[in-house]
């Protein structure tokens, strides 16, 4: 199929081919070209050879000298007049860094050889490969007196906003703002016990003997509950998939969520499973039934840590509920009720000397620094899609709004409702990339860019993913109106899981890259999660994987996003507010990439990005038959 | 875990066709055209274009089926056991509670 005229120009140093047979003595024009998103599958199954092609940008306007047929590669013994080329910068551009690991300016899409440091004084300059280089520096630049002031490169013309000007200018910058904070006190819990009331007695929790029948009662469509607490020496103990894992954590008083204090027992978490009465998985899809410690990703956000207790509850609903929406609802609904009346014992703690550890966490707001949004993507097709949002008490059930039922729409909420707790996830199927509550009560991207000084975190918006494609749009719209009304300088779109949620991803990507913001995109893909739809803007990504092979593994939170991917990202955006251009992805999945932008940004900013483990680090199950009970 | 192999015949991709009956909130049942199987996938494995309606045809392109290597996977033996084991108990139960009331 021929091209048009501005896919020629963004295509201007790709080879020159032939769409369709051309007579000798014609003009080259756009429509006389074939696409090159083609090329890569016509020159791996040998239809295609682009030795010694031209670019486009060579042919165009030039004269044909021999009549040629379709896909034909352009070369000089068959044209005239050739156009010079412009001149090559990609992949030799300079990058700079600074003393302080600020502004590290890397080009995260793929490898790039070539760059820069200022690091103790001392400029390096590093060329793998390369001529023609040119490097202009002004004498002040490497005296070690400036080397702490950040300058941002030529490059960044296309986004220099006033905001930038500012970076540049210290004295300029406005002060930080604290707009509200967050106060976390720790319970440590040693030891969980049933007894007959519900109390927190020093380290060791006591859950009311016979709870479980008034769960039931509190449920129309739960028929059974059956509470088991795990302790490490039991991991080893088949279990049913986990629907969900979930801090303990109750509001002190008469405090919001996402301000004033919230206090957590530590060593402890809840875990949701369940099954209907025919022994049917509630989200019956992607299983990560089996024994505990071979299906979970240990210290994964969203997951346990290694060492803490599990109060699980094996919830069986109605037969054939657990595919409808109020089935894993009620078996969340269930949990909760003995999670609530932890929540009052908790609450009733007036001895402070129990606080093992105090967390302050500070939403800053800082002027002057490039503004950015985190729109984070949560399931709403129906049944385990969805997310119940703001909750009374942190990941509560009461008072919270499921997402499917606010039609999906945009929702604004602080960073620090997140990290307090305001996600209540039904999280739908794919175990490994699937974000649990607790993902987003340790959510690390919101972490890292409220941390992160050289930006300015305004806020975190909340999506949801319906079903229609038409229902996508419509949210998708609204996402993009709202950013628009931020005025951000950069924004950042997550998504859990894969499938038709990525058709949403994209368009995101769409209304807001559109919109002249620069985006930087978080998903699962690899090989399994590989996006479906793409467009212009989807330009920055960042791969959630960790598995070895890039599948959905199966292991409880294996490949949802850690701080690696969020350290990744953050680099990212910040070279993309810059203006630098991100490489184009290779054509198939290579974990390379991933491990060489770890070491850049390690080179660059002097601290080394450590990397979690992957499955590969849980017991292989090669004598099952002998462990099974 | 099976050592990933490369896909014998993982380029010849068919057009399959089949149609919606069942669903469900969280899934759709799709039965393959000509009595080839029956698929039921999660919500969000489905593009949706339009409402949902049982007798809806349905397409994709897959290819053929084939086995990663000769053993089983005692994982998944394990678990398929357990499972067939507790389907088993419930139903028993069930009955039991059945013939209670």
């Amino acid at each position: 199929m021929s091209i048009s005229a501005e896919t020629a120009k963004e295509h201007a140093k790709d080879p020159a081919v032939l769409c369709c047979r051309a007579e000798e003595g014609i003009t080259i024009q756009a429509s006389n070209l074939e696409d090159p998103a083609i090329f890569d599958d016509l020159v791996d199954s040998g239809l295609l050879d682009l030795t010694g092609a031209l670019t486009i940008e060579q042919v165009l306007g030039a004269k044909l000298t021999k009549t040629c047929d379709s896909l034909c590669p352009l070369t000089s013994d068959v044209v005239e007049g050739i156009t010079a080329p412009t001149e090559k910068k990609d992949g030799k551009q300079q990058n700079v860094a600074y003393a302080d690991g600020t502004d590290p300016i890397l080009r995260t899409g793929s490898v790039q050889k070539d760059w820069t440091s200022v690091q103790g004084g001392v400029l390096k300059i590093h060329i793998g490969e390369g001529k023609d280089i040119d490097i202009e520096l002004p004498v002040t630049a490497a005296t070690p007196a400036e080397s702490s002031v950040q300058t941002v490169p030529a490059a960044c013309g296309a986004v220099q906003t006033p905001s930038a000007d500012k970076i540049q200018d210290p004295e300029a910058e406005t002060e930080e703002k604290t707009v509200r904070s967050l106060t976390r006190k720790h319970y440590r819990i040693k030891e969980v016990k049933r007894g007959p009331e519900t109390k927190i007695d020093k380290d060791v929790l006591y859950i009311r003997e016979g709870i479980e029948a008034e769960c039931v009662a509190s449920q129309e469509l739960v028929h059974d509950l059956k509470i088991d607490i795990i302790t490490p020496e039991e991991y080893h103990t088949y279990s049913e998939t986990i629907m969900d894992v979930q801090p303990v954590a109750c509001k002190e008083g008469d405090c919001e969520l996402g301000t004033g204090v919230t206090r957590v027992l530590d060593g402890v978490v809840m875990m949701v499973t369940g099954t209907d009465d025919n022994g049917v998985q509630i989200g019956e899809f992607g299983s990560s039934e089996g024994y505990l410690d071979e299906n979970i990703m240990w210290n994964r956000p969203g997951a346990p840590d290694k060492g803490e207790i599990f109060i699980k509850t094996q919830v069986t609903i109605e037969a054939g509920m657990n595919m409808e929406r109020p089935g894993p609802l009620a078996a969340h609904a269930a949990t909760d009720y003995i999670t609530q009346e932890i929540r009052e014992a908790l609450k009733a703690l007036e001895d402070d000397s129990l606080v093992a550890d105090i967390e302050e966490f500070h939403q800053v707001r800082r002027p002057g620094k490039k503004k950015i949004v985190i729109v984070k993507e949560i399931m709403g097709q129906g049944a385990m899609h969805d997310n119940l949002i703001l909750p009374v008490e942190p990941v509560g059930v009461l008072g919270a709004k499921p997402n499917v039922d606010l039609g999906n729409v945009p929702v604004c909420v602080s960073p620090l409702e997140v990290l307090d707790g305001c996600i209540h996830a039904l999280t739908c199927i794919g175990p490994a990339s699937k974000e649990m509550s607790r993902h987003y009560w340790r959510e690390p991207l919101v972490l890292e860019a409220l941390y992160d000084k050289e930006i300015d975190l305004c806020g975190v918006i909340f999506v949801g993913s319906p079903q229609i494609n038409a229902e996508k749009f419509y949210v998708s719209k609204r996402v993009g109106m709202m950013v628009e009304m931020m005025d951000v300088d950069g924004a950042f779109i997550t998504t859990e899981g894969f499938g038709n949620n990525h058709i949403d991803f994209a368009s995101h990507h769409e209304q807001i890259g559109m919109r002249g913001i620069p985006v930087v995109g978080l998903s699962f893909c690899a090989v399994q999660g590989a996006l479906v739809v793409g467009n212009k803007y989807m330009t920055n990504m960042v791969d959630n994987n960790k598995s070895e092979s890039g599948i959905e593994n199966e292991v409880l939170a294996c490949n949802t996003l850690c701080t690696e991917d969020a350290l990744r990202a953050l680099v990212m955006l910040k070279n993309a507010m810059a203006g630098e251009e991100v490489k184009k992805p290779e054509k198939k999945w290579n974990p390379n990439v991933k491990s060489s932008n770890v070491e850049l940004i390690s080179n660059v900013t002097g601290k080394p990005v450590e990397l979690v483990k992957n499955e590969q680090s849980l017991p292989m199950s090669k004598k099952r038959k002998e462990k099974y009970d | 875990m099976t050592d990933r192999k490369e896909l014998q015949y993982g380029d010849k991709m068919i057009r399959m066709e089949g149609v919606i009956v069942e669903i469900h909130e969280g899934c759709v049942g799709i039965d393959l055209k000509g009595r080839l199987g029956f698929l039921k996938i999660p919500m969000r494995m489905l593009i949706t274009e339009y409402p949902l309606k049982v007798g809806q045809e349905v397409a994709w392109n897959m290819s053929f089926v084939e086995q990663l290597g000769p053993k089983a996977n005692e994982k998944y033996v394990s678990n398929l056991d357990t499972y067939i084991r507790h389907r088993k108990e419930m139903e028993e139960k069930n009955e039991e509670g059945g013939r209670q009331r």
